[in-house]
């Protein structure tokens, strides 16, 4: 179970005593992790497992100068308790000095994470997950699909202290539905997903009708020859590709001149323009649409940052110890990033395109080349052929390996923000798509 | 009879022991009391609530890493986790609940939690689940290893990384070096309703390194990743392996990289190294004779399969020289262990034979889903908190009947290009159409080496890509190579696996991976 402020604040203190008192001289910082999860999965008609397990996780972090070491366990006992502190204390006194470590933060001011927290959601018992998956499978039974999907709820808290006085505690309830529908014949398939804190946003019948409807729409697919083309992406499809951006924003890899933010000649693009006037890409754990944790693993605040600004490399992401040695302000690492929407909706994206491929949502994707952020990865569960103006039909899925960077510097059209995952994205219209090779999956 | 300690050290196969008797001097690692009576009460009180069978695991897994970068420490970490998970049916509806607190009160709480979830599942049940048979175990079994990873101090490793790191840093052009060392154990107690006992403890260890070459006027940097694999083994193997003694060679291999001429696209016969073509294995043949998978259980996450069960014993899916076997018994292997967590001893069974798919994946509950009466022991949970389910065991690729190495099938080929390594690697979600990278590519020209490329990644389909194997390594040229975090399940669970292969001779488009 999640443990409540005051439980956090008081374990992480006393850590911190056994610190004082078994490591002295030695600076600490500890966290810790504890959570609540239940999960349903169903398929073939009826629900095939689920669960509710309880997690923990504490985490010892002690340097003495340089030399640093952590530890975590689950074991929440004073000996345990003891015994991480104490095992900390001889790593961290073998390992040797790292010139990169960079000292405890100390007491920091965090913006508010309210929205993160639905206190409905603890109380939920395993007949609530039933219910939203029998509502997903009654739906699936009565358009005759094969429905799989999964349900997930979290009650998650987790705290940080450290021996220069910080102290930090943030609670979140993230909820996530997903189905795929097949239909029997096995020519089609259709995705639909949705991710809140909040149990009573969930419709877990509702989302799985957009699969079942892809599902049954995109049977019988024609055959359409790899190629360069004009994409409209689903939501899904732009999160799984931006991911890619967002990963690449490290300063420091840039700097060293192994990856796409890398300048030829030394430097980074920071300040470069390399995309139109409406591509601005952003993180703000306030955001109530999609709120996550208000700092990073070592208690840094995550401010509201804009990444790339209409267009423009406004900010790259900095580690303390690399801000340091370049005389800039550390960002941390962000959990969540958005991309900002525009006013078209998803038939208008659609509308505006002569001939091309509307996308679903990508899977299995990995790097090709950081340098040029290209990646390889594969279309599914509903690829449709859009011609004058209007979707015609579904065709086969391809391979792509295309760079999310010719995706934003191509794009024409966005529509509103959808949250996918620990992403907000829209809808988008890009051009030059490269769909590379043919995949004979449904 | 009792479980002496040396037995359990030696982690050979015991006779039929008491299980009371044996856990009071058996467990090695552990030193909780209260672990019987947890136990006991977790199964009673599953009984009590109606469960119609139940199991109790107990898992403790343990992992220290070491990671370095150029001339120090970049972190040092250990991680220890420990807790139970009850798994039940009742009603005939799976249920799971777990906790990391270990007590008798936890236990009832948590084992009639996992009833009570096995209930409210029950009313959405498409068939009620059935286990097939499986004989009560009480067995001991553990790694054989020769020094243990953890006990190698912290200093030594870090000297040890930070040599390679000098060593590779000398290669002029080559700018980072980064290595690291994971120990991993998983020791863990799988105690059944049926009265089955059965303990294990496996330790891993996964060695790393990754030289990155950059030229700054070019605005241009490569990597090579050295390709020793991940292994269930002690520091032995590190220490007999030439890891550190590669290290110049991989800056050097960085520097040739960042220079050589980039791939022309096009069909091309490609000369697989078994350090990229455990991979293609794992992708293609492992995960698409998945039981679940083929039948539609993974379709929301992996996917599901091109292979369908009817086409057992009649899919053509390779060439004929082609036999793939699954091995959960293979020494050295990361899925290897004497029994899977559904208590089913561990075994070797084909899964292609000559070409043809013969068999498939299972545990007790997918037994009876095509007909068979006994499990092929593939149940795996990844820790205490994981509802154990089918994974994937170690796959392997038959050496060829012909004695051949890696330099016969290059003196064999006019025109293609050889491959080492693992690079990138994708596949669809019915496994059709993959595309895999590596780490050296070598143009291959009148049976010689002519000279090396770089951006070269191949595509093809799955059933055509092992149809056009026309050459094989034999037994000499046959390595086991592996990953430690294979993916599957929701929520997302890790297992670690391997697959052993010899080189072999393949036709595929090969694409540019950086001229997309």
């Amino acid at each position: 179970m999640a443990l409540d402020r005051t439980q956090s604040t008081k374990l992480l203190q006393e850590v911190l005593a056994t610190a004082a008192k078994v490591a002295p001289g030695a600076q600490a910082k500890v966290g810790i992790v504890s959570a609540r999860e239940a999960n349903a999965r169903f398929a073939k008609g009826g629900i095939t497992s689920a669960g509710d397990v309880n997690e923990t996780t504490l985490t010892v972090g002690l340097a003495f100068g340089k030399r640093h070491a952590s530890s975590t366990t689950n074991q929440l006992d004073a000996r345990s308790l003891r015994d991480v502190v104490v095992r900390t204390r001889e790593m961290a006194k073998l390992a040797p000095e790292d010139p990169e470590y960079m000292p405890p933060l100390g007491a920091q001011k965090y913006a508010s994470a309210g929205a993160a927290y639905d206190p409905a959601i603890e109380k939920l018992d395993a007949t609530a997950l039933a219910d939203a998956a029998q509502s997903a499978l009654r739906a699936a039974k009565d358009a005759s699909v094969d429905l799989a999907g999964y349900l997930q709820h979290r009650t998650e808290a987790w705290g940080l202290a450290d021996s220069a006085g910080l102290s930090a505690y943030h609670l979140e309830t993230p909820v996530e539905f997903t189905a795929t529908a097949r239909t029997p014949d096995g020519t089609g398939s259709g995705w639909g997903g949705a991710w809140t804190n909040r149990w009573r946003e969930l419709d877990a019948g509702a989302t799985s009708t957009v699969a079942i409807d892809k599902a049954l729409k995109s049977r019988k697919a024609r055959a359409l020859a790899p190629g360069r083309y004009t994409v409209v992406l689903e939501p899904a499809a732009v999160a799984n590709l931006i991911s890619f951006l967002a990963w690449s924003l490290d300063a420091r890899r840039a700097d060293e001149g192994r990856s796409f933010f890398a300048k030829a000649g030394g430097g980074t693009k920071l300040g470069e323009r390399l995309f139109g006037e409406h591509i601005t890409f952003r993180s703000d754990p306030g955001r109530p649409e999609m709120p996550f944790t208000p700092f990073d693993e070592e208690g840094l605040p995550i401010l509201p940052t804009t990444w790339i600004d209409r267009g423009q490399v406004a900010a790259l992401e900095y580690s303390r110890y690399w801000a340091a040695k370049q005389s800039k302000t550390p960002t941390g690492r962000p959990e969540g990033y958005e991309l900002l929407g525009g006013t078209e909706s998803s038939a208008k994206l659609v509308s505006g395109v002569k001939r091309g491929v509307l996308i679903t949502r990508f899977w299995y994707l990995r790097w090709l080349d950081p340098m040029t952020m290209t990646v390889t990865g594969l279309t599914r569960d509903g690829v449709f052929l859009i011609e004058g103006g209007e979707v015609t039909g579904p065709v086969n899925n391809f391979r792509f390996n295309e760079s999310p960077i010719n995706l934003l510097k191509n794009a024409d059209g966005l529509a509103s923000q959808v949250r996918v995952g620990n992403k907000r994205v829209p809808a988008l219209r890009s051009h030059e798509f490269n769909l590379a090779s043919v995949s004979n999956a449904v | 009879m009792k479980l002496s300690r040396r037995r359990f050290i030696a982690g050979t196969s015991g006779a039929l022991l008491l299980a009371a008797g044996r856990l009071s001097d058996a467990r090695g690692l552990l030193t909780d009391p209260l672990l019987s009576s947890v136990i006991d009460t977790a199964l009673g009180t599953a009984k009590r609530a109606g469960a119609t069978y139940a199991d109790v695991r107990m898992v403790r897994r343990r992992a220290e890493q070491i990671s370095t970068r150029e001339d120090h420490v970049e972190g040092v970490g250990a991680s220890d986790s420990y807790g139970f998970g009850v798994r039940v049916i009742a009603d005939g509806a799976w249920g799971f609940a777990a906790s990391p607190t270990v007590n008798t009160n936890e236990a009832a709480r948590v084992a009639a939690l996992a009833v009570a979830v096995a209930k409210a599942n029950a009313r959405a049940l498409a068939a009620p689940v059935k286990l097939a048979p499986a004989p009560a175990v009480v067995d001991v079994w553990q790694t054989a290893l020769t020094k243990d990873p953890f006990r190698i101090p912290l200093e030594e490793k870090a000297a040890f990384l930070i040599a390679i790191n000098a060593e590779a840093l000398k290669v002029p052009g080559v700018k980072f070096c980064s290595s690291s060392i994971q120990s991993l154990g998983e020791w863990k107690l799988l105690t059944t309703s049926e009265g089955s006992s059965i303990e294990q403890n496996i330790t891993r260890i996964a060695p790393a390194y990754t030289v990155t070459a950059v030229d700054a006027k070019g605005g241009d940097s490569v990597t090579r990743t050295h390709e020793l694999p991940a292994r269930q083994a002690g520091w032995e193997y590190v220490e007999q392996s030439s890891f550190f003694a590669d290290a110049r060679r991989m800056g050097e291999d960085a520097v040739e990289k960042l220079k050589a001429a980039s791939v022309e696209p096009g069909k091309r016969t490609i000369i697989l190294a078994p350090s990229n073509l455990w991979l293609t294995i794992h992708e293609s043949i492992g995960h698409s004779t998945e039981l679940d998978r083929m039948l539609g259980y993974e379709a929301n996450m992996a996917g599901t399969s091109f292979a369908t069960v009817e086409q057992l014993g009649k899919l053509r899916y390779g060439a004929s020289l082609l036999t793939f076997y699954a091995d959960k018994t293979t020494p050295g292997g990361l899925a290897t262990c004497g029994y899977d967590d559904d208590g089913v001893k561990t075994q070797r069974w084909d899964l292609i034979s000559k070409g043809v798919l013969t068999h498939v994946q299972t545990t007790r509950e997918q037994a009876a889903w095509i007909g068979e009466t006994a499990s092929r022991g593939t149940c795996y949970g990844e820790d205490y908190k994981a509802f154990p389910f089918q994974r994937m065991p170690n796959v392997s690729l038959a050496s060829g009947e012909r004695d051949l190495t890696v330099e016969d099938l290059i003196a064999a080929t006019d025109d293609g290009i050889y491959i080492t390594g693992d690079g990138s690697w994708s596949i669809d979600h019915q496994r059709y159409n993959f595309q895999f990278g590596g780490q050296m590519f070598y143009e291959v020209k009148k049976g010689k080496i002519a000279r090396p490329l770089r951006d070269v990644a191949y595509q093809a389909n799955s059933l055509e890509f092992w149809g056009s194997c026309d050459l094989l390594g034999g037994p000499r040229a046959w390595e086991l190579h592996g990953a430690l975090y294979d993916g599957k399940g929701e929520p997302g669970q890790v297992n670690a696996v391997s697959h052993g292969c010899p080189p072999g001779r393949f036709t595929a488009n090969v694409v540019n991976s950086r001229k997309s």
